[in-house]
């Protein structure tokens, strides 16, 4: 009676399409990027091996140490300046009744739009002759600055905007490990006299380590993948200030044609990536609990 | 009793300056769109435009194509979603249904670690194969690739809520005579709406947000996608900010109302889809 979940022919048939579409967007443009990293490709001649050619001359271009420094940044600010705020915003928002649904609801709301309008919409926000942070500053006296053409601002701009598009997709994911705690721990505590804060730093945040391991983790590997919202409001400029490893790869591969050169900068975001995890996932990152949402 | 009270509030005064934070852009954006010229905008940014001036939207929407990007926008999202939930769904079925267990666990594997493999990584190679394809230049270019990204986390969502479908049913369906095929469409399908429905939400929105397959692998204007689109806009109308205001709400309000309609299934699944990726 069971034959017929046993039809291979029906088996196949609801498999291969996806099969086929993820091997070949997928598991083959990976192979392909290993096989031409290794060459000097450049979209017109025929690609010629040439070892790690690429790898060395990438680690000592000083455009990509460049790029990586500024990833660095945006791992950094996320980790160390976004991360607390989102667990103190996602505590304030567990610990209310009153319009908790609207908080949750709001906040979430630039994460779910595209990047590169996000982009524009902040250009327009950082804008020295009408935007609205300029005229802010001005209230209090500071000269009109050129947020996103100052090489001093630049990134900090970018960081900016990149929070404020995911910092509430973040606290929607803390608030939902915060709104699982058993009620009667912090009742227990309130009785036994802790004030609101000491229950969220003795109570709350202990319980909420795993999810704080998995958004730490993801920030890392949002802050390795940023591309779209430096390409859209600065393009890497001004003189490479925000220059990030995926915008250089694209220009390089896009822009020059060096297509060998391009994937072996690809290959190395790749593993860049995975040892960031994977040293996070030894050192600070270690979780008995399993974490399932 | 003044204590008690100042601490019930503080948290709402901290959480308000935050949603502000949220909130201010956009009601920037939409008054400026509403503004006649720059001078407008400069001299009183937040003042409430003082003649409506809806005849930017009309502008836009007519004469500056947005309207191509956006339908342009729609028909892949609603296309490639739609695509990827049959397909996934299919998958998911095969995997975690039918009794061909040894290479049900490989193909698992296989798709898992897919999921590894950040977007960025692959696109130079997948901007070489388009173009080996002949795909360059075509909303094939697009459909393909975005279809195909979204397999993975879409089959492990899927399959996640399929493997909790009891068995009994399927048991009492094949007994009245279904085939499998019969069985995934009456059957399964049926009971897994809410998991699909998930699915689509978040690979519509994904296609529909998408930049920067959609910037490279297209140049030709009339079939540009809203983000790309939105960025060209910006870039031949510099100064006419209250015309790039008006592309921004072009392009955000159809998510917003979607939103405002379905804010719990798409927080649930975008968030599902990134932890358990």
């Amino acid at each position: 009676m069971r034959s017929a979940l046993r039809n291979p022919y029906v088996y196949a048939l609801f498999v291969i399409p996806t099969i086929g579409l993820y091997f070949l967007f997928t598991i083959y443009p990976m192979l392909s990027s290993a096989y031409y990293a290794f060459t000097d490709w450049d979209g017109l001649n025929d690609p010629k091996y040439i070892g790690f050619h690429n790898f060395t001359t990438a680690l000592q271009d000083p455009y990509f140490q460049n790029s990586i420094v500024n990833n660095m940044y945006f791992i950094l600010f996320s980790v160390f300046v976004q991360v607390p705020l989102i667990i103190m915003f996602a505590i304030l928002i567990g610990s209310v009744k009153r319009l908790q649904g609207f908080y949750k609801t709001t906040v979430f709301v630039p994460s779910i739009l595209s990047t590169a309008v996000i982009g524009i919409l902040w250009q327009f926000i950082y804008n020295p002759e009408v935007g609205i942070v300029n005229k802010f500053l001005g209230l209090f006296g500071i000269d009109t600055i050129y947020w996103l053409a100052d090489m001093r601002y630049a990134l900090w701009a970018i960081l900016i905007t990149n929070a404020w598009q995911w910092m509430g997709f973040y606290i929607v994911l803390v608030l939902a490990a915060i709104l699982a705690i058993p009620r009667e721990l912090n009742e227990a505590a309130e009785i036994d006299g802790a004030g609101g804060f000491q229950r969220a730093i003795r109570i709350t945040v202990p319980l909420i380590k795993p999810i704080i391991s998995v958004i730490v983790m993801l920030s890392i590997a949002g802050a390795m993948r940023v591309v779209d919202i430096v390409l859209v409001m600065t393009k890497g400029g001004p003189v490479s200030s925000t220059e990030v490893m995926a915008s250089y790869m694209v220009n390089r591969a896009i822009r020059y044609g060096e297509y060998g050169y391009g994937t072996s900068l690809a290959m190395l975001i790749f593993v860049i990536a995975l040892v960031l995890t994977a040293l996070y996932q030894l050192t600070f990152g270690r979780t008995k609990e399993e974490v399932t949402y | 009793m003044l204590l008690v009270k100042a601490r019930k509030t503080l948290p709402h005064i901290v959480l308000m300056i935050y949603v502000a934070a949220v909130l201010v852009p956009f009601v920037f954006v939409v008054f400026s769109s509403l503004k006649d010229n720059n001078i407008d905008i400069a001299e009183n940014p937040f003042g409430f435009p003082t003649e409506l001036v809806f005849q930017n939207y009309i502008d836009a929407w007519v004469s500056a194509k947005i309207s191509t990007y956006f339908f342009n926008s729609a028909y892949l999202s609603l296309t490639s979603g739609i695509a990827g939930v049959i397909l996934s769904a299919a998958t998911a079925f095969a995997l975690t249904r039918m009794k061909l267990l040894r290479t049900s666990k490989v193909i698992y594997q296989a798709v898992l670690i897919g999921m590894l493999i950040p977007s960025n990584v692959l696109f130079i190679a997948q901007y070489i194969l388009v173009s080996d394809l002949g795909l360059l230049n075509t909303h094939w270019s697009l459909f393909l690739p975005y279809t195909a990204g979204a397999l993975p986390i879409s089959v492990l969502l899927i399959a996640a809520f399929m493997k909790a479908i009891p068995a009994e049913l399927e048991e009492a369906a094949i007994v009245d005579g279904l085939g499998s095929i019969g069985l995934f469409f009456r059957i399964i399908m049926p009971v897994t709406v809410p998991a699909l429905v998930t699915v689509f939400i978040v690979n519509f929105l994904g296609v529909w947000n998408e930049y920067l397959l959609s910037n490279f692998f297209i140049s030709k204007d009339a079939l540009r996608t809203l983000p790309t689109g939105m960025v060209g806009f910006r870039d031949a109308y510099q100064t006419n900010y209250a015309y790039i205001c008006t592309g921004i709400v072009f392009s955000v309000l159809p998510v917003l109302i979607l939103y405002a309609f379905l804010q719990d299934k798409i927080i649930e699944g975008i968030t599902a889809g990134s932890v358990k990726g």
